[in-house]
């Protein structure tokens, strides 16, 4: 009688042992396969809890750390111009002195949808030059229709050789306008986009450029 | 004394019954979806892709647009589209396009020691070249349904990217070029960029498919300075009177894109190894011949898993597109279908290797099981066979795929006089009236999904 149940619990035990050996290998699969396909968790945060926040690069797309150093050196290039002299001069001669200007939305001629952001762009612009108060500014509102009505219905895109037809029908002596273009290049581990981002002062009679400047922003994935 | 398996054994054994409930591959999650499609309850499949994903409203995106989630936004994208949400349809679209560009270029040695160990489907998803391109060539369409032309050329740009990429690095060509090409150089042509609309539309002529376009070009190539030696040719054969421009004659043009049926998607394939042998023997290196063949006997949880292309839907249709009563003429740009399977063609030997190896992993850790149970035989044969058929269970094959890309693609390209024109357009039962006012010298697209 004593034989049996010894051996029985030989077997139990080894079973116990073998168990425990599969299961832990088991164990290692499964960990590794998770490990292999993630397993992410996420959280809402705030910017004001978190001020580091809005450093890291979500996209090769512009966000508000681009755009903000872009129009920090644009708009400071501007503010130091020939053109911004004379505004000056003609605002110390009172309001009704001072020269009529509208902020026309940037041509976005890159490969990334950043409209939203080129619209931010020129709404930093406009708030920027109404803070400066040397210049009476026109609204952007009516541009779209002015536009359409300039360039027709098929193609109502801001065309600068048209300056002088714009500024007859909103009354305007000078436009802000820019575009975007960007290099944009892929290869198996990585993606780039390079911006180049031009901002302009056209004056709306003559269809000269009074002032010009540039800067470059850089995105990559890899 | 009492063996207990620790608590580690323990968290194991759940964490692998929690598993294999939750091992539905792809295409099993998608099945709904395609069941709603072939019903023709488009807006159903929608539904039940927002189930999928976890998301209240149709505009919704998932958290973690990073995961194959991704895929599933893709497909509602063309669902979307379908229904001609366009507006909602674009956001799908570029949400999808970056965040599978990112699971592309995230894709390392981890995956593929996963896809080569663990299961089909561990690795990141990679999408094939007619994927990449199809995302940029169909948002566009939405751009220029909607009749934006700055998003359309954001489109054609991308699609130039992915363009370069797949023929310069991936050393791939694929008709779906075609149609993109087709629709950038109509985007560029209405955005007064006459060279780049020949450049695009010269890549079109590449394929065939595209005659509509022979007039077009005549006209654009009086304005226009870019030539090349296929533009020169079609220049100097011209014969007849040179084409008036659409605003001369008093007339302005519609261009009609349909899409019809899906391509093939892939489904789960669990054959015994003996029978994988026999269907895949020429894919298979010498080598693992041998390895599997001393596996095939096994039998009874030696299971090779892979996955396979099912039947396209639509393969057979007939669109029938009316202007104003009267018949119009389409042709086919593109057969994704076709694209598909000779891709799958490439890849489909890799893919068989691939699941072996996975094999003969489970083999060695059954054996693993069998030498942990020490002397005792009856115990360690059971526990190889369990760790065995766990494994085999936890291995899904990748079914990953775009699943609602439509398989044809067909066009034309109307001249009517400037005014007010009815489109019926009907395939597959599925059909669309539009009423289109085109200005003089105007333009209007019009699209049809059909993804029954």
């Amino acid at each position: 009688m004593h034989r049996p149940r010894s051996s029985w619990l030989a077997f139990r035990s080894s079973a116990f042992r073998s168990l425990s050996a599969f299961l832990g290998l088991l164990a290692s699969f499964v960990v590794g396969a998770l490990a292999l396909t993630g397993c992410a968790s996420h959280e809402y945060v705030r910017g004001s809890d978190e001020p580091g926040i809005d450093r890291a690069a979500m996209s090769t797309s512009l966000d508000k750390d681009d755009i903000e150093r872009a129009l920090q050196k644009l708009l400071n290039q501007l503010r130091e111009s020939p053109i911004m002299n004379e505004w000056r001069d003609d605002a110390a001669k009172g309001r009704a002195g001072m020269d009529t200007v509208s902020v026309v939305s940037f041509v976005n001629e890159t490969s990334e949808h950043i409209d939203p952001q080129l619209d931010a762009m020129l709404s930093e612009t406009e708030t920027w030059l109404s803070g400066a108060n040397v210049v009476r500014l026109v609204s952007h509102e009516r541009q779209a229709e002015m536009i359409r009505e300039v360039e027709g219905a098929q193609h109502p895109v801001f065309d600068p050789r048209h300056a002088p037809q714009y500024g007859k029908q909103l009354g305007v002596k000078y436009f802000i306008t820019g575009k975007v273009g960007a290099a944009d290049e892929r290869t198996d581990d990585s993606r780039r986009v390079q911006y180049f981002i031009f901002m302009q002062v056209i004056e709306s009679d003559t269809s000269e450029i009074r002032w010009q400047q540039r800067d470059y922003i850089t995105k990559a994935v890899r | 004394m009492r063996a207990a398996p620790g608590p580690l054994a323990v968290a194991a054994a759940a964490c692998g019954i929690a598993l294999l409930q939750g091992c539905a591959s792809h295409s099993e999650r998608m099945l709904p979806v395609r069941t709603a499609l072939d019903e023709g309850q488009p807006r159903e499949a929608i539904a039940l892709l927002d189930k999928e994903m976890e998301v209240s409203t149709d505009s919704d995106l998932p958290a973690d647009l990073q995961s194959d989630k991704s895929l599933f936004v893709l497909d509602r994208a063309s669902i979307q589209q379908s229904v001609s949400q366009f507006a909602r349809s674009k956001s799908d679209f570029e949400a999808a396009d970056k965040a599978i560009d990112m699971l592309d270029l995230a894709h390392d040695a981890k995956d593929t020691i996963g896809e080569y160990v663990f299961s089909g489907s561990s690795g990141r998803y990679r999408a094939p070249p007619y994927e990449k391109l199809s995302i940029n060539t169909l948002n566009m369409i939405n751009y220029l349904e909607l009749h934006d032309l700055d998003g359309a050329r954001v489109e054609a740009r991308r699609l130039a990217v992915m363009q370069k990429y797949v023929v310069d690095d991936l050393h791939e060509d694929s008709p779906v070029i075609g149609l993109g090409a087709f629709l950038a150089g109509l985007t560029f042509e209405e955005s007064d960029q006459p060279d780049e609309a020949l450049r695009w539309y010269d890549q079109a002529l590449e394929f065939t498919g595209f005659r509509s376009l022979r007039d077009p070009v005549r006209l654009l190539l009086a304005g226009a300075r870019y030539r090349t030696p296929r533009l020169r040719d079609l220049e100097a054969s011209s014969t007849g009177a040179a084409p008036v421009s659409p605003a001369a004659s008093g007339q302005g043009e519609i261009v009609l894109v349909v899409g019809y049926g899906r391509v093939p998607h892939k489904i789960a394939q669990r054959v015994p190894i003996g029978l994988a042998l026999t269907l895949f023997a020429d894919a298979l290196q010498p080598n693992d011949v041998a390895a599997a063949n001393r596996l095939a006997a096994q039998g009874l949880v030696t299971w090779v898993n892979y996955p396979t292309l099912g039947h396209e839907r639509g393969g057979y249709a007939l669109p029938v597109a009316q202007l104003d009563g009267g018949y119009v003429q389409l042709e086919e740009a593109v057969n994704v279908t076709k694209e598909v399977r000779a891709e799958w063609k490439k890849i489909e030997g890799k893919i068989v290797v691939s699941a072996i190896t996975r094999m003969i992993a489970r083999y060695a850790a059954g054996s693993l099981a069998r030498a942990a149970a020490g002397s005792n035989d009856l115990v360690g044969v059971l526990l190889s066979l369990g760790t065995q058929a766990t494994l085999t269970a936890l291995d899904t094959p990748d079914t990953r795929s775009w699943e609602t890309l439509p398989a044809r693609v067909a066009i034309a390209r109307l001249r009517v006089p400037s005014g007010t024109h009815h489109l019926h357009v009907d395939v597959r039962g599925v059909a669309r009236d539009v009423t289109v006012n085109v200005d003089r010298g105007g333009w209007s697209v019009v699209s049809l999904m059909a993804l029954r």
